[in-house]
């Protein structure tokens, strides 16, 4: 389904776009805090009202964005870096060594990665870089097991057996072989995996233990709208659809970018 | 005089009045199964007691609970902080102050023996003895107890002392009997109006009327309703909800203050607000630069609008303070218009003080009320060219480590519940770092002068901190209680360490 691909990246590069220019332009300046104006509705000056500091939650958002993005990118980066190396070497390496690093994996999948981040944020005290790096020490397992997976497929492949008679080394073979074919499925891997990171930050924020205020946060927007729910659901609405709308982005590309990679699995649908 | 412990004590009960958000989305998930009738009433609280035992554990759970409604003490404070009497009908102290009389009234412990004047001496020397809680101290000025016949006790004190009388009301006066003390975690015996039937851990504690109140014959009034169930929610929003469904009648301390117009536009509801003893303080650290500079201290103060931190960190509710002093205190004076809005002149004083920029941290304890002050604050201090840093620390575990015991930090936040707290700023090694030789003297004087001289120096304590703005007093805040209109006789002001379910009584019903 080329549809996939279209939506999700253009609510993906809808997100980096807003995070882009958040960077240099705001409405108004998001932190500003004016008593006067707590809890307004939508109005020109304000285009999604105010929250009850009477910050502006439009430049909110939009700032918001820089953190999901930057979370994600970080976490997905860090497991990717860490993960599809080992997932290789798992493949490739001595047999005691891939069942050493699939168990360890199993062992890190099986530890929920939302308990991780508040056991680091106890340590080490709440903040975005410990949020970021437990997500993605959590995140490690998913790329390894993709990793392994398709090494596997292509070391048994013609051409490998073939640059293996041929006296290649192993590390030749990595680098030419495997790595080139599983960079597809990586790919999709992480463009999951975004999703999922995006979610935990926000869950994270949300509890308290994510991005330190003032630093705009949607997760931290969601947990200060809670208890205003009755009384303005606006200001916990506007963070919501922005989280459903990156994880539905991210999804739907990681779906897109499978059928691209991958048209057998298009054709068998 | 509050030891390094006791206001511990009342800093670990902070998170009684802003409990920390729970989980996300859990609705009300309180399930006692007691009958529900007109007799019943069910109040929703957020912090629950560990066991029953306040002797030997911290914290202001198990007075809510407990205190006035199943132990009585000899005196109480009523909700204008006055003392009036509980157990005792009236009591005389000797001219010198040291000889405290009190005549005491009729009564009987929840097992049946009746109380004397041998309880009141058993009660005051277990505290001294046997408690381990910090505020045992309060109780170190007794020099005897004796027993002048049934129905009169007479106190001796080591010398003459004004807070005393006061510390009687907590929960260190409350009075036992010999025989109900043998397991004080699961089973407390005391002559209130209730008697702990049941609880059930993590969720409820039901009490009922004791016996002793049914007996027709009994010189004291029955309490209004015959079954009370305290039950505990742990998140705000949840605790709402649970008022909204039906689930209980009343909410003790409402800790998300922006929700109530949901709650005033219904006409089911009643909302009041009264005072505590809780101060919101904006903590200096007035041992480490730059903040040992009282030019800073005040630029700071001057600097933060407290009125917009209040409508905006608090809905506006709870009352502007310019010292460590609640209104319901004696000794209280209105400081609140001492340092005005300023950011001018708060620039100026940075500059005299040879801050042009200032970086300083600002480490909260993670709970509601100080993570919406810190960022008002950011804001603000932003303006007169002070970056802060917020730093959000785990309450109480991380914050109680790093920032009262280690006194590592430029700026914190956090509520002080504790009466008459006041007195920590003469505690050097408090974690203010303040050591003003005046106040530690004023203070020491005045537990012992004459009670006119008693309030005057307490009055001049409260003056000379606001003076060199040890600390920035952000607000006092609120009793905020939420009940269904059929409940009556509830207090809007919680002065005292108990939750005094003995007043309340169903409309309709004497």
């Amino acid at each position: 389904m080329r549809g996939n691909l279209v939506v999700g990246g253009a609510l993906v590069g809808l997100v980096v776009v807003t995070a882009l220019v958040s960077l240099l332009w705001t409405p108004l300046d998001p932190q500003a805090v004016d008593a006067s104006v707590r809890l307004l509705g939508p109005t020109s000056q304000h285009l999604l009202g105010t929250d009850k500091f009477g910050r502006d939650v439009f430049s909110q958002l939009m700032v918001g964005a820089q953190t999901t993005l930057y979370v994600g990118i970080v976490a997905v980066g860090l497991a990717a870096v860490a993960g599809v190396p080992l997932g290789v070497l798992a493949a490739m390496g001595p047999r005691w060594l891939g069942e050493l690093v699939m168990r360890t994996s199993d062992l890190v999948l099986a530890f929920p990665a939302l308990l991780l981040a508040i056991m680091l944020a106890a340590v080490y005290g709440a903040s975005t870089l410990t949020a970021m790096i437990a997500i993605g020490v959590a995140t490690v397992p998913a790329f390894a097991r993709v990793a392994r997976a398709g090494a596997l497929q292509v070391l048994s492949r013609e051409y490998t057996l073939a640059a293996r008679a041929g006296g290649r080394s192993r590390w030749w073979i990595a680098w030419r072989h495997v790595l080139p074919n599983i960079s597809g499925m990586v790919v999709v891997q992480s463009s999951v995996s975004f999703a999922m990171a995006v979610l935990a930050e926000a869950a994270l924020s949300f509890l308290g233990f994510g991005t330190a205020p003032p630093t705009p946060s949607w997760g931290r927007m969601l947990q200060e709208s809670q208890e205003l729910l009755a009384v303005d659901a606006r200001l916990a609405l506007v963070p919501g659809l922005a989280i459903a709308a990156v994880v539905l982005g991210f999804n739907l590309l990681g779906d897109g970018l499978r059928d691209h990679f991958d048209p057998r699995l298009e054709a068998r649908r | 005089m509050a030891t390094r412990r006791s206001a511990l004590s009342a800093l670990a009960s902070a998170a009684v009045l802003a409990a920390p958000l729970a989980l996300a989305g859990c609705t009300a998930g309180s399930t006692a199964m007691v009958g529900t009738g007109p007799s019943t009433l069910a109040v929703g609280l957020t912090a629950e007691p560990q066991n029953f035992d306040f002797t030997t554990t911290d914290g202001a759970a198990i007075p809510q609970a407990l205190l006035y409604n199943v132990y009585e003490t000899l005196v109480k404070v009523d909700s204008d902080g006055e003392i009036v009497g509980g157990l005792a009908e009236s009591w005389d102290v000797s001219n010198d102050r040291t000889v405290y009389d009190f005549q005491l009234r009729e009564a009987t412990f929840s097992n049946g023996e009746p109380f004397t004047a041998s309880d009141v001496k058993f009660s005051i020397e277990r505290v001294q003895q046997d408690w381990t809680i910090s505020l045992k101290s309060g109780m170190d000025v007794v020099d005897r107890v004796e027993v002048v016949d049934d129905r009169h006790a007479r106190v001796v004190l080591s010398r003459p002392s004004n807070s005393w009388l006061r510390a009687m009301t907590t929960r260190i006066g409350a009075m036992f009997d010999p025989a109900g003390v043998a397991d004080l975690a699961n089973d407390p015996v005391g002559t209130g109006p209730y008697d702990v039937e049941s609880r059930r851990r993590g969720d409820s504690i039901v009490l009922t009327r004791n016996p002793e109140y049914s007996n027709p014959e009994s010189p004291r009034p029955a309490p209004g309703y015959r079954t009370v169930v305290l039950k505990y929610y742990a998140d705000a929003t949840a605790l709402n909800n649970a008022l909204l469904s039906g689930g209980i009648d009343v909410i003790s301390g409402v800790t998300a203050p922006d929700s109530l117009p949901q709650f005033e536009a219904d006409n089911r509801f009643r909302v009041l607000q009264g005072t505590t003893n809780g101060e919101v303080v904006l903590a200096f650290n007035n041992r480490r630069a730059p903040l040992d500079d009282v030019r800073v201290r005040k630029a700071l103060t001057y600097a933060i609008d407290r009125k917009a931190l209040l409508e905006a960190a608090w809905g506006g509710r709870g009352e502007l303070i310019g010292s460590m002093v609640p209104p319901t205190d004696p000794w209280f004076e209105d400081l609140s218009g001492e340092y005005p809005y300023d950011p001018d002149r708060a620039r100026s004083l940075l500059r005299e003080a040879g801050h042009e920029s200032l970086r300083l941290d600002l480490r909260i304890a993670n709970l509601p009320y100080a993570v919406s002050s810190a960022q008002v604050i950011a804001s603000h201090l932003k303006k007169v060219g002070v970056t802060v840093d917020i730093e959000p620390l785990d309450f109480p575990a991380v914050w109680l480590q790093q920032v009262f015991t280690d006194a590592d930090y430029d700026m914190s936040i956090v509520q002080h519940v504790e009466p008459q707290d006041i007195t920590t700023f003469g505690d050097p090694d408090f974690y203010w770092g303040y050591d003003s030789d005046r106040v530690q003297r004023l203070l020491t004087e005045a537990d012992t002068a004459p009670p006119r001289e008693y309030i005057a120096d307490m009055r001049e304590v409260a003056r000379t901190l606001s003076d060199d703005a040890a600390a920035n007093w952000l607000f006092l805040f609120p009793n905020i209680v939420v009940a269904k209109n059929e409940v009556r006789g509830l207090q809007a002001n919680q002065v005292s360490e108990s939750f005094d379910l003995t007043g309340l009584r169903r409309q309709g019903t004497s």
